[in-house]
This record gives structure tokens, sequence and C-alpha cells, in this order.
């Protein structure tokens, strides 16, 4: 006789599976298969959407724009998120509170609570604006629907994400090791450079990752405060949905930006595993 | 530590939270027009934004759009969960990645998909569509939620119930599913923000007739002419300061207890570094 299964539902996981495997095949493969075929059937079936990108100069500084965009965001996101993660997990419990209740905070909040936020920073009323004034900045700069101030809310907006990666690889080292090395000699300075930026390596490759993606994809932020000269990507998918009714060209666009996307992630898969994006570094 | 990185992390600290807390005072502005600080003070854009059906209507129906996804991609994860966990199976790996997929894919990419796929199935400006779409986002989050939770628990207990003679329903009933109570809970709270929260898609296919509040706002900020965006973005930043402090109460009466945080929370505080 078989032995009895102890799967407390049912027996075997296909039926437990099969209805999130059919909704999703239905219901998210489809459509994204929907975007495929568009790509190359309309208006008539073949490769010119593509063929019309490859020969475009704007669809080109698109994307010159896009991974500047990105690339400038990740840095800037590393550079403002290393030492609040660094001190979250070696300062005080209350500090590390602290400072993780404020990411926290800025995490569950609304990005379109935050766009509004930074149009009122940064607008032609605002402090910011007024503040140059008084310096003598006369006309003060434009800062609003620049490239500048859609670089800063996305930075602001991604934060938390490249803290929290950080924060999860961080927490996890013990701080013996950079006791060790300044006990046999090295300076504080060095310790940090030889033992513990190593040691956090993990935590900026899956923040830098996940921070670039995000950015490559991002619709809101740089379609409300970006310049509308220099759209990014996908603020130009959003065109063709919007106004120039082409979806052939916008489900190529949108290919491309899947592409690209794929990309990063199998980049990453190739060397560390995807799984540990997700786990934040566990494992 | 060192006082220079101390005092560099509250620089930052205060970067991170200052520009949000902004919109508080916005919101009693008495000004059409974007000017910090405020000519004058009054409460008519709440007044407005709990009144006008141009926000209240958004509103009620982020709410409906919510709860619907969390049913539906309850009733999805949950299952599929116990399946990753417990069960190895020909195309596992594949069945994983075909739920991690939604984060994976950018959300704009498939806002194109759902506007040309259900206006072909008429769900376009359809509460039905909006869930649906919604649903497929918030699964990866869910099901990361559930399958760490599930990873640790303790399949013996299940073993003794049946053992006692349970039927497999009754041991789910009075065992299993009570004790991942929690993980369901956080599990559904992180599908409903990440439909209540979702901008793009909805943006696209919830149409006029079925408006999510994301979209509202959008159009608001995108057209700068209804100052009620203000007391509607000050709701939402109030809301999450709420949510914080009461996550965050218990947190500091079990520091004076001294029992240390469950494992759960940790598992949902790490996953949520995945959410976008």
């Amino acid at each position: 006789m078989k032995q009895r299964s102890f799967s407390p539902i049912a027996e075997g996981p296909i039926p437990l599976m099969a209805p999130a495997a059919v909704f999703l095949a239905v219901f998210f493969l489809v459509p994204l298969a929907y975007v495929g075929w568009m790509s190359i059937s309309q208006p008539v079936v073949g490769l010119q959407n593509f063929g019309r990108l490859l020969h475009s100069s704007l669809f080109a500084s698109v994307l010159y724009q896009t991974f500047r965009t990105a690339f400038l965001v990740t840095a800037l996101a590393l550079l403002f998120a290393y030492p609040l993660a660094y001190a979250a997990a070696n300062g005080s419990k209350r500090f590390a509170t602290f400072l993780l209740t404020v990411v926290a905070l800025s995490f569950w909040t609304s990005y379109l609570v935050r766009t509004y936020a930074w149009m009122v920073i940064l607008g032609n009323q605002g402090p910011v604006t007024a503040l140059l004034s008084w310096l003598g900045f006369d006309p003060a700069p434009k800062l609003l629907f620049t490239t500048f101030s859609a670089t800063l809310a996305m930075t602001h907006a991604l934060i938390p994400f490249m803290t929290m990666s950080l924060y999860s690889v961080m927490k996890r080292i013990d701080p013996l090791y950079v006791r060790a090395a300044e006990s046999l000699g090295a300076s504080p300075r060095r310790a940090f450079l030889t033992v513990y930026l190593p040691l956090s390596a993990p935590g900026i490759v899956n923040g830098c990752t996940l921070v670039f993606i995000s950015c490559l994809g991002f619709y809101v932020m740089p379609v409300l405060l970006g310049s509308p000269r220099d759209q990014m990507i996908a603020g130009i998918i959003g065109d063709q949905i919007e106004q120039t009714l082409d979806f052939g060209l916008g489900s190529a666009i949108s290919i491309v930006l899947l592409g690209l996307t794929l990309a990063v992630y199998a980049l990453y898969n190739r060397f560390f595993g995807l799984d540990r994006l997700w786990a934040g570094g566990d494992r | 530590m060192n006082p220079f990185v101390r005092a560099l992390a509250l620089l930052i600290a205060f970067f991170v939270a200052a520009p949000m807390f902004i919109v508080i005072p916005m919101s009693f502005s008495s000004a059409a027009s974007l000017t910090f600080p405020p000519p004058g003070y009054t409460l008519a854009n709440y007044i407005n934004f709990f009144s006008d059906p141009n926000w209240t209507e958004p509103l009620i129906n982020s709410v409906i759009i919510g709860l619907g996804t969390v049913l539906v991609t309850l009733c999805l994860a949950i299952p599929a969960s116990f399946a990753l966990v417990r069960h190895i199976f020909f195309g596992r790996g594949l069945f994983n990645l075909l739920i991690m997929l939604p984060m994976i894919v950018p959300t704009i990419v498939m806002a194109l998909g759902y506007y040309m796929y259900f206006g072909q199935l008429r769900l376009v400006q359809s509460y039905l569509g909006v869930v649906l779409a919604h649903s497929c986002i918030a699964m990866p989050m869910a099901t990361l939620i559930l399958t760490a939770a599930l990873k640790g628990f303790d399949r013996s207990v299940e073993r003794a119930a049946m053992n006692l003679g349970a039927s497999p329903f009754t041991t789910f009933r009075l065992v299993t599913f009570p004790i991942l109570r929690p993980a369901f809970t956080v599990a559904g709270l992180f599908a409903f923000i990440a439909s209540f929260d979702e901008a793009v898609i909805a943006l696209f296919i919830s149409g006029r007739d079925r408006a999510t509040l994301p979209r509202q706002m959008f159009n608001a900020v995108r057209q700068e002419a209804d100052p009620t965006i203000s007391a509607a973005s000050s709701f939402l930043f109030l809301l999450v300061l709420a949510g914080v402090c009461v996550w965050l109460a218990p947190q500091f009466v079990r520091r004076r207890s001294g029992t240390t945080r469950q494992p759960l929370e940790n598992g949902a505080t790490n996953t949520a570094a995945a959410a976008s």
C-alpha cells in the first residue's frame, strides 16, 4: 500500500498550484504576450516598428536619458543610503529604530504624495525658489519640470529600497571583524575600506540592481516632475497610449524596455542567483 | 559610533522625512496655487475631499478595488504557497518564476498590455478589470510573505492533530489556520496597499467611471488646478504616519518587557525591501 501523505488540504501539489498558475497565465502572460504580438503585427506583420525605433534619433536620446538618469539615481541613492544603513546597523538600538522608522515612513508613502510634495518644494512659489532669490539669484533658476527635479524626486523615492537592502546585509556583519582589524593596527578608515565595505558588498549589489531596474521603468515621477523635452522610456510608452494611439510603436518600445529590464535581471542571476535578490541577501 | 557618521545619518534622515511633511501645512492652505508658506489657513480642502464626488468616488472605488484584490490574491496565493513550500513537483521552479514575474515586468508595459487586452474583453472601466490586474501585481509580495511564514511552520503539530483523529480539513481549520493567521493578515495587508497605491495601471484602465484615488491624484497633479490634492496627500500621509506608529508601539512595549521580535515580523520587513 502507498504511504499516506500528510498534506492537510489536498493530495498533491496540482490542485494547490493550478488556480494561481491558470490565473496568472490568463491575466498576466496573455496580456504580456499581446504586447509582443502587437509590436510585430501593428499596423502590418513585420519588424517595421523596431526598424522605426532603430532609425529614430528621438528614441536614441530617450534611451540615453533613461540610462543616464538610472545610473545617476542609483549612485545618488547609494551615496545617501549607505551612511543611513550603516548608522542603523551599528548605532544604538534607539537610534536604529528612529532611522528605520524614518525609512519606513518614506517607504509606505505613496509616490503621488511625494510627487505633490516636491511640486510644492521646488515650485515657483515654493521655499527653495524663495531661498534662492533671497541669496541673490535673479531670476531664480527654474527647478520644476527639469531633469534635476525628476532625478531628485526619484532618488528620494528609492532611498528606502536601497537602505533596506544594505541594512539587511549590514546587520549580519559581525562587528568583531572590524575590531580585529583595528587591534591588528589598521586605522578606522582602513578597517572600514578593507573589511567592512567588502562584507557589505552583497547589499550594495542587491540595492543597486533593485533601484536601477525600478528607475528604468519609472513612470509617475519623470512624467509629472521631469522635463517634457527629456522624457524617459516609460513616459513615451504612456504618450503612445494617451496621445498618438500608435499601439504598434508603443508595444515595440515596451518590448525594448522589457528586454533591458530582463537583461539586468539575467546579469544579476548569472553572477548571484535571483532568489537572493528578493530574500534581501538572506542565505 | 563616530559622531560624524551619526550627524551625517541624521542629516540624511532629515532629507528623507522632511519633504513629505510639507503636505500637512499645505492641506490647510487657503491659496489655490502651490504657495508655500500658505498665505492663510482654511479647512476647505478637507471639506472638498470628503464631499466632492470627484474625490469621494475615487476613494470609495480604491477601497472596493483594494478589498477585491485582497480576496483574489489570498485565494490564489495561499494554496500556491503550500504547494511551493510543502511539495517538490515537476515545473516548481517555473511556477515560482511565473508568480514572481509581475514584480519583474515594468508596470507601464503591463498597463499597455491591459489597456489593449481588457479593451478587447470589455473589462476597461470596470472594477473587475482593475481587480484582476492588481491581483497579479500583488501576488509576488503575498507569496513571498506566505512562503517565508510557511517555511518556519512546525508540521509536527498537524501530524499530532491527525494522529488524534482529526480530518485534514479539521486540522487546517483548528491548527494550521490559527497558527498562520498573522501571516495571512500581513499578506492581505500588503495586497491591499499594493492595489490602493498602484497608479500606473489604474491610470490607463480604470477610466473616468471607475477612477481610483491614485488616478484622480495623478490628474490633479498634472493639471495643477484642484487644490483638493493637498488634502488627499495629507490624508494618505497621515494614514501612513498612524500605521507606522501603531506598528512601532508594540515594539517599544515588548522591548521593555524584554522579549524579542517575532520571526514573522522579521520576514515581513525583509521581504518588504523587495516590493516595487
